[in-house]
Order: C-alpha cells, then sequence, then structure tokens
C-alpha cells in the first residue's frame, strides 16, 4: 500500500494500460488522486471518468431517485478519503465501486423492492425461461424469478455485494477484492457460498425447496 | 447465456437493464452533482493541506482546558480553528488556529512529555503572541465588548504601529498590531509624532 500523498514521483510513471489507444497520453487515475493534494479540483477528473459507470451501478440497485443522492455521497466520500488510496493501483473504478456498495448497505429495502420489480418484469418478458435451463414444471416461471430476486435479497450483504459486482459488473475477482477491501481467496469462498444459497433456495430443476 | 457460467445466470437475468434499454442518465443528473462535488472539494482543506501549509515555525500554547480556549480566542480574539487538523485523544486534543499567515498550536497542559505548563498553574508567562490584525480599532473594540481582559489599553507606539495587549483566560499575553502604513492605507488616522511604548523621560525630546 502506497498512499499518492507525496507520490508524484511514482504515479508520473504509468503508462495507459495495454490495448488502449497509446498514442493518446491518459493519466493513470492514482496521478490524478496525487495531482489532488496539490490542487484539490483536479480531484473532479475522476468524477468525469468513472460518474456514469458508478452512477448506472446505483440506479440498477436501488433505483434512479436512491442513486441520486448516493452518486453525490460515494464522491464526497472517495474525496475525503483520497489519502489513503492504494496510489499502486491505476485504475480507480474498484475502489469507487467499494464506495458506492458500502453506501449501498443502508438501502436494503430499497434493493429488495428494486428486485421483486424486476422479476416481475422478467417473468412476462420474451425468453423468460432462458436463465432456469429445463422447463420448470412445479413452479412457473414467474415464480422462480420471484424466488430468485427474494433469494438475492436474502443472501448476506457480503455474499450479495460479491455476487452482484460479478453478475452485473462484470468485475473481476481481483477488481472486486480491491472494491470490498479483502483478499481474491474470499471473493471467491464468497461468491461460491453465494451460489450455494441461492441453489438451495430456487433449485435448478424447479422443484419446491 | 444458457450456458450458466458460473452458474448466476438467473442473477443476471434480475440485473434491470437486461429488460429495458440503460435508464436514461440525464446529463443533468451529472453535471449538478459535479458542481456540487467541485464546490465542496474547493471549499475544503483535507488534513494534508493542513499539514503542508504549516509554517516551518509555530509555538504550542498549553492550556489546562484547551477545549475552552479554541472556544475563547475565536469568540474573543476572532482567531479561528483550522478544523480540518484537530486531533482528538480520549479526552484531550490538539487545535491549530490560523492567525493571518501564521498558526499557534493550541493543546493540553503536559508536564511530562514537554514539560509545558498552563500559565493559570505557573502564576506567570514567559512569551508574547505577536499577532499583526486587519483592523486594530475593530479588533479591540470587539474583543471588549466580549469581556477580553485588557492588560494594555490601545496606544500608538513610537515605532508607527497601533496596539493593544489582553491576557487570555489562563494568562497568555496576546499583542495585537497594526501598521501605520496600513491604518492609512484603510482611511484611518495616525498621528505626526507617536510616543507609545516611550519611557516617560523620553516623551517630551519625541515631541
Amino acid at each position: 500500500m502506497v498512499r499518492c500523498v507525496g507520490a508524484m514521483a511514482i504515479t508520473g510513471n504509468f503508462q495507459p494500460p495495454a490495448g488502449e489507444n497509446s498514442s493518446v497520453e491518459v493519466e493513470s487515475d492514482a496521478a490524478t488522486i496525487a495531482a489532488s493534494f496539490e490542487d484539490s479540483e483536479r480531484f473532479g477528473v475522476l468524477f468525469d471518468r468513472h460518474a456514469t459507470v458508478i452512477y448506472r451501478y446505483l440506479v440498477r440497485r436501488v433505483g434512479v431517485d436512491e442513486a441520486d443522492t448516493l452518486l453525490g455521497e460515494t464522491f464526497a466520500v472517495a474525496f475525503e478519503r483520497r489519502a489513503t488510496y492504494d496510489c499502486t493501483r491505476t485504475e480507480a473504478r474498484p475502489w469507487l465501486y467499494g464506495i458506492a456498495t458500502n453506501l449501498l448497505a443502508h438501502h436494503r429495502r430499497s434493493e429488495a423492492r428494486r428486485l421483486a420489480a424486476t422479476a416481475r418484469l422478467r417473468a412476462h418478458s420474451p425468453g423468460a425461461e432462458d436463465a432456469f435451463g429445463p422447463v420448470v414444471k412445479a413452479l412457473t416461471v414467474a415464480d422462480v424469478w420471484l424466488r430468485t430476486a427474494r433469494a438475492i435479497t436474502e443472501l448476506s450483504t457480503e455474499e450479495r455485494d460479491v455476487m452482484i459486482l460479478r453478475a452485473w459488473e462484470e468485475l473481476s475477482y481481483e477488481e472486486i477484492a480491491t472494491a470490498l477491501g479483502v483478499p481474491v481467496g474470499t471473493v471467491r469462498s464468497r461468491l461460491s457460498r453465494a451460489r450455494t444459497h441461492l441453489r438451495e433456495l430456487v433449485p435448478p430443476d424447479g422443484r419446491e425447496p | 447465456m444458457s450456458n450458466n457460467i458460473e452458474g448466476l445466470d438467473p442473477v443476471r437475468g434480475l440485473r434491470p437493464d437486461q429488460l429495458r434499454p440503460n435508464e436514461p442518465a440525464e446529463p443533468i443528473v451529472f453535471s449538478r452533482h459535479k458542481e456540487q462535488l467541485m464546490t465542496a472539494i474547493s471549499g475544503t482543506e483535507s488534513y494534508d493541506d493542513v499539514i503542508r501549509m504549516m509554517p516551518d515555525i509555530y509555538p504550542r500554547l498549553a492550556y489546562d482546558d484547551e477545549r475552552a480556549a479554541v472556544e475563547y480566542l475565536g469568540r474573543v480574539f476572532a482567531i479561528e480553528e483550522i478544523r480540518e487538523a484537530r486531533m482528538e485523544h480520549g479526552d484531550t486534543m490538539l487545535a491549530w488556529l490560523r492567525v493571518g499567515n501564521g498558526v499557534v498550536m493550541v493543546g493540553h497542559a503536559d508536564e511530562e512529555v514537554h514539560r509545558i505548563s498552563s500559565p493559570r498553574s505557573l502564576g506567570r508567562t514567559t512569551v508574547q503572541m505577536m499577532v499583526y490584525v486587519h483592523n486594530v480599532d475593530e479588533h479591540f473594540a470587539h474583543a471588549f465588548a466580549q469581556g477580553a481582559d485588557i492588560s494594555m489599553a490601545l496606544q500608538d507606539a513610537f515605532y508607527g504601529e497601533r496596539r493593544y495587549e489582553a491576557t487570555d483566560l489562563e494568562g497568555h499575553r496576546w499583542h495585537f498590531a497594526e501598521r501605520f502604513a496600513d491604518i492609512k492605507a484603510r482611511g484611518g488616522h495616525v498621528p505626526d509624532e507617536a510616543t507609545g511604548g516611550l519611557p516617560p523621560e523620553d516623551r517630551s525630546s519625541a515631541m
């Protein structure tokens, strides 16, 4: 863990990630955070780069109204905590996901409502059975979606966060580990437990659990 | 999707924008939050900013009740705390107060480690804070109205400054002054010959 305070010498050397247009000089997020200790307004660059992604994530989880509030909170908290940012990490997006995820912990009820609403919509949309493989017998497809929504809601916060960051946001295990401040092994074991719980609550063959 | 990688397809299926196009994200949402963030950022100093701006030398003043001291110095002498810098240690704390381009640190009397005492427990002080203020007439009037213990009345000193002195709640001495040139610049009146601070026998010769 290297803090960005006074770390300009380190962060100045970061190259744009491989595969991106290398003819364009891109300042890394770490360099931006380091620079924000000299000139705090530089932090606004981080908002320009990541606000859209973080906002979409928040909307998916709790809906537009609460996402609006949480977007502002996420970046305000990020600014306050920038002294604790690990400056060896060039990309700040996982860190921002982590801050947003922590803030979401106080919004479980809205999340449950939103999942249930999505499940109802999903049950009546084309291809509703795809995710479940064999045709569901004892339960209707609509039931299965509702059960899945409830099952996600009933997971522990730790398991749910890992599962959503993986399935919806498509973060890598390493990125999830960074976001949540836990080892990669913990991400794997939480995801595995979450999957097991989900299977217990919603059996893939549609039998009554 | 149907191969259900990692067994997460049911979860993926509940990702809201699987059903509808991405929620329209109004550009105004972003511009509003960006503006709020920038306002908050430009109005704050982090602890690190504060540490960075410290002068290379500044005094640490010892008080038996440092919280009361910070309140008093702010209310009576208009010396404001740099709130972002405060460090709490259980019952005691350290505070940094901004005085123009200078800083004073206010902490608990510490007889063991730093061997600094409040003037109240010593019965005397050995140092005086020398402070330039923007308008010493107003500063004096404000301090007086707030019940300051004025230990030297406002006077025009022979070396070209208007000044007064006050003793704070635990006995630290504060000297507040404004240069004649600055008084004139704000349209104030200064005497041609000032004698404040001269010994009585020298006053007539200076006149």
